[in-house]
């Protein structure tokens, strides 16, 4: 049924992995730290895409690497899946926007121990 | 082809990307430095085809917009599974086309849901 | 697989049944729909392993029995909804739509061979709860718990994504069955990228099913929630995901369990230590069942690091007596907290209960059933579930952890038994509460549920 992916150009592989492992993780740092200074909500939220992004990323070089057609396959799922995160979660926003006119989570504070 | 690279190979883009940054950094202080620089109220109000400002530039948009917008981005991502079908679409035959029949469907299901929620009326 | 397919379609049609006139067909169309996914469920009972679409979901009795779990605990809630009739603004066919929906998450993650399934499962799953959480769109309790579970879920997702990624990385494979003959030749020689693959990908999956220090998005989520939904996502949620973590460590890491074990043993120990102690803090009744499901799953972790053959007998069975349990608890806190809301205040605190036994016997003992079986009082199912439990850990002896587990079950007493005093010793001025027929019977047979597998633990294993 799967078709023989042809092997992967040399052109490709001029870059080591480690670039691609390096990058990628960089990427995912700053995403994470971006999850945890920032105090507006649509930030945190790009930040977070950025980890996903930083997923891809890596998922698409160890893909090509590996001349495996899967690793691509579930990037094309994340991406999927990805928006419908994000229509939920603007809309989330949205409705807190409407109620309270802020969208920083700072002033998110009703429920506390 | 030449298949190995050497860090020097790579200078051209350094050059590229140093040109580019310099040409905006330069333009940005010739343009301070020669322009004439006055400063009213009238000048910096924004232009709003001549007539008086009105309100803030940043007034909420309807929601219509905002769901709509988000529609689109949820239908417009689904289309990435239909190249990758595409492409292979000889090889998965006809199982892989009732199968592509049945995601359409899927999502033509929740394409009738929204029309029937009113959520594309535009007016209202 | 069946009630994979099943559900969805019918999830749809729930949405399209929302635009009727009458709103009444709701309710007994979504329990239909999960008696017939019940019994889709058991077509593929003693056919042995079964692989289903092109080998990326694996069915055997034991993900069968956790589908049934699931699917048990949510008829019993779906039940307790009554139609959402007193709610004014609320989306019956919405609600209902999604909660079908996210049961086939549930089902995905019970019993995926692939980690795209885990993945897309996991989604499903938490992007219903994000829905639901939010739900009540006017109270700002609820929106901060909807974006506060959402950025956290997120946050989390975006860790296990990389750690999938950097497991692809190692192994070359998503496949559960590749991952694991990789690991098995490799030994102990597996590179450092499948150790950190690893981690982060246990860290977002301990993230959804709030274990420490990961929990701190559950005390407010479960709290600012309508108690209905928070009642799914403390049960279903948590059965699927410990299925799901069950499984990824069973089935593809058990060679390297010398180098997981000690990670996982921390958190549980932090898990246990967290949940018990602050749940004793807590005045809000609700809040201190977010903190109980906090130390539950910790009772539970205690399980999968044992990771002895007992190990899915005991999960199983904790999952279920924690469901049940903690479903009749909501219940009776629904109950009670709509009546105070009637006469004008809205009361979720211990003080609720006051007196709920001089007019409300029923009611009253539901709760102390309840709160003896989350205890882990003998002749109730919460004991042989922490006995189960406990059973698998002095198997692969780890006695030291097992000193702290029932230490903490020790305090967990004290919180459980304040509502149970509330109910019966304290005076208090509850009139008498009216109790739908259905809700009624919901309630019984949950707590006869409790005591059968209190008195007769015997019957589940026969069962499976």
């Amino acid at each position: 049924m799967m078709q023989q992916t042809p092997p992967i150009p040399e052109i490709i592989q001029a870059i080591p992995l480690q670039s691609y492992l390096i990058l990628s993780t960089a990427l995912f740092v700053i995403g994470i730290i971006g999850v945890l200074t920032r105090r507006n909500a649509i930030v945190i939220f790009m930040s977070i895409e950025l980890m996903l992004n930083a997923a891809n990323l890596l998922l698409i070089a160890f893909s090509s690497y590996k001349s495996d057609a899967s690793g691509q396959v579930f990037v094309f799922f994340i991406m999927a899946v990805a928006a419908a995160e994000v229509a939920v979660g603007l809309a989330i926003i949205v409705m807190i926007y409407r109620n309270t006119r802020t969208i920083d989570v700072g002033f998110l504070n009703k429920l506390k121990w | 082809m030449n298949t190995t690279y050497l860090p020097s190979d790579f200078l051209p883009i350094v050059v590229q990307f140093g040109l580019a940054a310099g040409f905006i950094v330069l333009t940005m202080i010739v343009t301070h430095r020669i322009g004439p620089s006055r400063k009213s109220k009238m000048k910096d109000d924004p232009f709003e085809c001549g007539i008086e400002v009105k309100g803030d530039a940043r007034t909420p948009i309807s929601v219509k917009y905002f769901l709509v917008a988000i529609l689109f981005v949820l239908f417009d991502v689904e289309v990435i599974f239909m190249y990758p079908w595409a492409v292979n679409f000889q090889n998965l035959g006809m199982l892989g086309f009732i199968e592509m029949l049945v995601f359409m469907a899927l999502l033509l299901s929740g394409f009738y849901y929204i029309i029937r929620k009113g959520v594309l009326e535009w007016e209202q | 697989m069946y009630p994979i397919v099943l559900l969805s379609v019918l999830g749809i049609v729930v949405l399209f049944l929302g635009f009727m006139k009458s709103k009444s067909v709701l309710l007994p169309a979504t329990l239909l729909f999960l008696v017939l996914a019940l019994a889709s469920n058991f077509i593929d009972w003693n056919q042995g392993k079964v692989l289903y679409f092109y080998e990326m979901l694996a069915v055997n009795n034991l993900t069968l029995a956790f589908n049934a779990i699931v699917l048990v605990s949510a008829f019993m809630i779906v039940a307790m909804t009554r139609g959402f009739q007193d709610q004014e603004e609320a989306q019956p066919a919405e609600y209902y739509g999604i909660m079908l929906f996210s049961l086939v998450g549930a089902f995905m993650i019970i019993g995926y061979e692939h980690l795209i399934m885990l993945f897309v499962g996991i989604e499903i799953l938490s992007v219903s709860m994000y829905i639901l959480t939010g739900s009540d769109k006017s109270n700002l309790r609820s929106n901060e718990a909807a974006l506060k579970y959402f950025l956290m879920g997120a946050f989390a997702t975006g860790i296990m994504l990389f750690g999938i990624a950097l497991l692809y990385g190692a192994t070359g494979s998503f496949n559960l069955t590749d991952i694991q003959s990789y690991v098995s030749i490799q030994g102990r020689g597996v590179s450092y990228i499948l150790y950190a693959g690893l981690l982060l990908l246990l860290i977002g999956m301990l993230f959804k099913v709030s274990a420490a220090p990961f929990h701190f998005w559950t005390p407010d989520v479960y709290d600012g929630a309508p108690t209905i939904f928070t009642t799914f996502m403390s049960t279903i949620v948590k059965t699927a995901g410990f299925a799901a973590i069950f499984r990824l460590l069973s089935h593809s890491f058990t060679p390297i369990y010398s180098f997981w074990w000690i990670t996982l043993a921390a958190i549980t120990v932090l898990t246990l230590l967290v949940g018990n102690i602050i749940a004793v803090y807590q005045n809000s009744f609700k809040r201190m069942l977010a903190y109980s499901s906090i130390s539950h799953a910790g009772y539970l972790l205690i399980a999968v690091t044992s990771l002895s053959p007992q190990t899915e007998n005991a999960i199983l069975f904790y999952s279920l007596a924690y469901s049940i349990a903690t479903i009749s608890a909501f219940g009776v806190l629904m109950l009670v907290s709509k009546k105070k809301a009637l006469e004008g205040q809205v009361d979720e605190s211990y003080a609720a209960f006051n007196g709920l036994a001089a007019q409300n016997p029923l009611l009253a003992f539901v709760l102390a059933v309840s709160m003896l079986s989350l205890a882990g009082i003998p002749l109730t199912a919460g004991f042989w579930g922490k006995f189960f439990v406990f059973g698998s850990a002095v198997e692969r002896g780890l006695v030291w952890m097992l000193v702290v587990a029932v230490l903490m079950s020790a305090v967990g007493i004290y919180y459980y038994f304040r509502a149970i005093i509330a109910a019966y010793l304290k005076e208090g001025d509850i009139g008498k509460i009216r109790i739908a027929p259905f809700y009624r019977i919901i309630l019984v047979v949950a707590t006869a549920m409790t005591i059968l597998f209190g008195l007769a633990p015997g019957i589940f294993e026969k069962l499976l």
